[in-house]
């Protein structure tokens, strides 16, 4: 399957973009990585990544993403297939030849050398004359917001500080893709959210390519144009943030994209809730149900509701706004957040099941109901 | 109280190790300025009752030491350099790069470190002569232009270097070349520094070798001039320190601007003194 995406018509390129960085389109065709000849670290990897978005590698720790990401910057060669930028056949050419930027987890700025020196090296790699490199140096510096900082070593420098030397550095020679390894893992919480808005305002601001790699849903859906979910070396689903949520392409995706996670119940722990709701055929095949804790309502709902099932409520909560409840059905727990009324616990329940945000999965894992059939 | 008296003890204690240190050092200059029965008296004597400063100009009418000070110079300065170039190169090698047989080859290097210093003399010096080397200032340079104690205390450091360092360097856009001299040897200076000092006293102190290959007078380096003061009728004393004071103040002078380097060099290797 290729997974291909339409450049999104929403993209606007902001302020001045970066003159000489031509935005590139990233493809793979049929990349295939294994260590000893017998273990694929990937499978038949087949994607195209838009020119000028930012996607983001999403998966569990050690599904392949920063592999893929080792791939495209060319420190890593594939064991078969084909790795295109534009339409130029990338694949012999090492991380050198390949003139990407990339932003690594620990940052790996050179503890040496200065805020200044650092964001110049690639410059002066690429012989740029001094004072060109100085000056395209306080440029990007002031882009990444970190101009006051150039005379000190990186060891003087915050996490964030350093993140955005590390940005900067990766900018300096015009790549036409930026790499961004898992790098905002080692940033606390607050600051996480400061550096993936810089990051997406940085991207916006220069239109490069962007490729992000990350173990966060909460990120890569709130930074990402489009979202590549990687489980064991295969692509799961390569689509918008929404689509991965509302239309998740398998059981791993339903569970690996949301929170609170997803309801998982096989089919054999309903009764006869479905009959007659779903088709019977559908039903037949059916191996796991999906139910977002949101599509659990406990009031009638007109037509978005599919069926009514009975419950009994366990044990109920209120978090901020939020009010949960942990439910038994038919002794498997099940967890809402849409409670309006007051219960008390080991009451039983009827529970209104939506439409949207409930699934049926194959014996594959498959999507065959729920969602939008044809995404 | 008690702890007046730990404080006490353990000054007691570094005071007595610092003057057993000193010891030599302190009766080497005394008998530098001693007349020549001094220097065999018993009980020694510590101060002599006059300073006789004319030993050391008399030391140096004794010997070529002009020339035995350029002869250690040379010596020193190229073999530590050629050492540290073939060091690096190689620590980067076994730390970095991938080859066929890699780590055998990196096992038997680490064999030689086991084998003594002295049961090699007799080898190299075979080796030597059939090369035609002997008394030359090849004979005392070209053996030490390889180390595997540096190669493998740079590599230890070169290691302790994240990967993502040099797949940075490498997405910059430096070779393999850039790295190693633009990031890799600035980031273990410390390191450097402390394998080139150590480096430096020993080729400095060297007498063993430089004595054994070397018989013509000019090509003789410091340690092994001050020979010139033991003859058959006995080694004047006076003279030989005198000579002997000049010839470690320049590795004093070291010390002292170094000795930050040189401890951290030893108890990082835990190697070698």
């Amino acid at each position: 399957m290729l997974y291909h995406i339409d450049r999104p018509t929403s993209y606007i390129v902001v302020g001045n973009r970066l003159k000489g960085a031509k935005p590139l389109e990233v493809t793979f065709k049929d990349v295939t990585l294994s260590y000893d000849g017998k273990r694929e670290i990937l499978h038949h990897l087949n994607f195209t990544i838009p020119e000028g978005t930012l996607v983001s590698i999403l998966g569990p720790s050690g599904c392949g993403k920063s592999t893929t990401l080792m791939m495209i910057s060319g420190l890593l060669a594939p064991t078969s297939g084909k790795i295109f930028f534009g339409d130029q056949d990338v694949t012999k050419k090492d991380a050198l030849a390949r003139k990407v930027g990339m932003v690594f987890q620990n940052y790996a700025l050179y503890p040496h050398l200065s805020v200044l020196e650092n964001i110049e090296f690639p410059l002066k790699m690429a012989k740029v004359p001094k004072k060109d490199r100085k000056k395209k140096a306080i440029e990007l510096a002031k882009l990444v917001h970190i101009d006051d900082q150039l005379d000190k070593k990186p060891g003087a420098l915050s996490g964030g500080q350093q993140q955005r030397v590390a940005i900067a550095r990766a900018l300096a020679k015009e790549p036409s893709l930026l790499l961004l390894d898992e790098p905002l893992s080692n940033l606390d919480a607050r600051l996480r959210i400061e550096m993936r808005q810089e990051i997406r305002r940085i991207q916006q601001e220069t239109g490069v390519t962007t490729i992000f790699v990350t173990h966060d849903q909460d990120e890569a859906l709130h930074i990402s144009d489009h979202i590549m979910v990687l489980n064991q070396g295969q692509i799961q689903q390569f689509s918008s943030a929404e689509t991965l949520y509302d239309n998740p392409s398998n059981l791993f995706v339903s569970q690996f994209i949301g929170e609170p996670v997803i309801n998982t119940l096989d089919i054999t722990d309903f009764d006869r809730e479905l009959e007659g709701h779903v088709d019977a055929e559908i039903l037949q095949r059916a191996k796991k149900v999906g139910i977002r804790p949101e599509a659990l309502q406990d009031h009638d709902t007109g037509s978005e509701t599919l069926t009514t099932i009975a419950t009994k409520v366990k044990h109920s909560e209120k978090y901020g706004r939020e009010k949960n409840a942990l439910l038994d059905f038919h002794g498997k727990p099940l967890l809402t957040t849409e409670m309006r009324a007051e219960v008390a616990d080991e009451q039983e329940l009827p529970l209104y099941l939506q439409r949207h945000g409930f699934y049926l999965f194959d014996e594959n894992g498959v999507r065959i109901f729920g969602g939008d059939q044809d995404a | 109280m008690k702890l007046k008296v730990a404080m006490v003890l353990r000054y007691v204690i570094l005071i007595l190790g610092a003057v057993i240190m000193l010891m030599p050092f302190l009766w080497m200059l005394s008998t530098s300025l001693k007349t020549q029965p001094e220097t065999v008296k018993i009980p020694p004597i510590w101060i002599p009752k006059q300073l006789q400063f004319s030993n050391y100009v008399e030391a140096f009418k004794q010997a070529p030491f002009f020339q035995y000070f350029i002869n250690s110079v040379i010596v020193t300065s190229i073999t530590t350099i050629g050492q540290l170039f073939t060091s690096i190169l190689a620590a980067f090698a076994f730390s970095r790069l991938n080859f066929y047989g890699k780590n055998f080859l990196f096992v038997i290097f680490l064999g030689t470190m086991m084998v003594p210093g002295e049961m090699l003399i007799i080898p190299n010096f075979v080796t030597l002569s059939q090369l035609h080397l002997v008394n030359t200032y090849g004979a005392l340079i070209i053996p030490w232009l390889a180390s595997f104690f540096t190669v493998f205390t740079l590599r230890q450091t070169f290691q302790s270097v994240p990967d993502q360092i040099y797949y940075a360097a490498k997405i910059d856009g430096a070779s393999d070349w850039h790295y190693l001299w633009h990031v890799l040897v600035p980031i273990s200076k410390s390191t450097i520094t402390a394998v080139t000092v150590l480096q430096v006293i020993g080729s400095w102190n060297s007498f063993m070798w430089p004595l054994i290959v070397t018989n013509s007078e000019n090509l003789r380096t410091l340690p092994v001039g001050l020979q010139a003061f033991t003859s058959d009728a006995g080694t004047n004393y006076a003279w030989l320190m005198a000579a002997s004071t000049f010839v470690i103040i320049p590795m004093v002078i070291l010390y002292i601007f170094l000795q930050k380097y040189i401890i951290a060099g030893i108890s990082k290797t835990g190697l070698k003194g």
